[in-house]
């Protein structure tokens, strides 16, 4: 399952690429989902690779799981809302350790050169998983494919109707944002949220153009292990521990997927997709993010502590 | 706390965010839509997203 769905995941980024590159290179308009190399981008893509598996899914993992009734992700969204906007408001210190600006590909080189070098990094991706899980596997099916090309056409749309890319976790630190700048905890135009440029009432305006807070119900880029797909509403109660652990992992992932410039989707995803190379740098970080075996196990002790 | 009051008060709390967001936040301009099709309509998108420093 796991070979397949890496195969997958690469045909996803190579398809949506297909799409989103030529899109970008003929509409000026629209822009790439374009993040500093950074050590921000260092720490918090690693960091979000450890805790997903943690928390047993991302950012739209937890949407849809919460959705689907599973408890503690239901405990864990609020924790990432909170995560990731203290996330952003931390964010300019972060940077402040060292950045570069931002390479978009398509800018750079045109899309077809891109393009070009987006599909042949994939396609060696592809034949190295090829050789480590054995060349005579089965290494794809028709449900993969068909899901790829659902995503991505998908996700063009997003970046056709909406300007840019598909993106998650943004929205998330709005919630919490609203929330403490009613409260009075919190000055959006002294902090880079918002930014000085941004008045108070921007995000709210600009949530109501539904402009920022693109949700997904699932996308493959999720954990690797440990409960993908297998999530189902748990009948008994976790530990004390156990919920400590997961809710601390949640806000971490939401505070790290600020610091990464997004997550599955909008680093990962939307960044390969339309050329920049954060979303390169995001990947092989947060894949050793998810190489502790601790952390890999812990889904399933909580799915076994469910049962 | 339990599985069965965690899903009632999660979706309490955010059937409460929502009316309170709908009650406090600017109401929607009609005049002020950005265009159905961002592409080709000459605007650049100034909503953020998760990628952008800012």
């Amino acid at each position: 399952v796991i070979r397949k769905g890496v195969i997958g995941q690469l045909l996803l980024l190579g398809l949506a690429a297909t799409l989103s590159m030529p899109l970008l290179a003929a509409f000026p308009e629209l822009q790439a989902a374009l993040g500093p190399p950074s050590v921000s981008l260092l720490v918090g893509a690693f960091v979000f690779g450890l805790t997903m598996q943690i928390a047993d899914g991302c950012g739209s993992g937890t949407l849809y799981k919460a959705g689907m009734g599973v408890p503690l992700n239901m405990g864990i969204l609020p924790l990432f809302a909170l995560g990731s906007f203290i996330g952003s408001a931390h964010l300019d210190r972060w940077l402040a350790l060292g950045q570069t600006a931002p390479v978009g590909l398509v800018d750079q080189w045109g899309a077809g050169p891109a393009l070009a070098a987006t599909w042949a990094v994939l396609i060696a991706a592809g034949l190295g998983v090829r050789a480590w899980a054995g060349w005579g596997k089965a290494w794809l099916d028709k449900r993969w494919v068909r899901g790829a090309l659902a995503l991505a056409l998908l996700a063009a749309l997003n970046l056709v109707i909406a300007g840019q890319p598909w993106g998650v976790v943004y929205g998330f630190g709005l919630w919490a944002a609203k929330l403490a700048q009613a409260a009075g905890l919190f000055d959006p135009t002294a902090n880079c949220l918002l930014g000085p440029g941004r008045a108070p009432a921007a995000p709210v305006a600009d949530a109501a153009a539904g402009r920022h807070e693109h949700h997904q119900h699932r996308h493959p880029g999720r954990c690797a292990v440990g409960g993908g797909g297998q999530a189902q509403p748990s009948h008994k109660a976790l530990s004390a521990r156990q919920w400590a652990v997961g809710l601390a992992a949640g806000f971490l992932m939401g505070y790290s997927s600020r610091l990464a410039f997004g997550c599955n989707v909008g680093a990962m995803l939307s960044g390969i997709s339309t050329g920049s190379v954060h979303g390169w740098i995001w990947v092989p970080l947060a894949f050793a993010g998810t190489l502790d075996r601790r952390a890999r196990a812990a889904p399933l002790r909580l799915l076994k502590a469910d049962l | 706390m339990t599985p069965r009051r965690v899903a009632p008060s999660f979706w309490l709390l955010l059937l409460a965010f929502v009316a309170w967001d709908l009650r406090h936040s600017a109401p929607l301009n009609l005049w002020r839509e950005p265009p159905l099709l961002a592409a080709g309509s000459g605007q650049a998108p100034s909503g953020g997203h998760c990628s952008a420093p800012k």
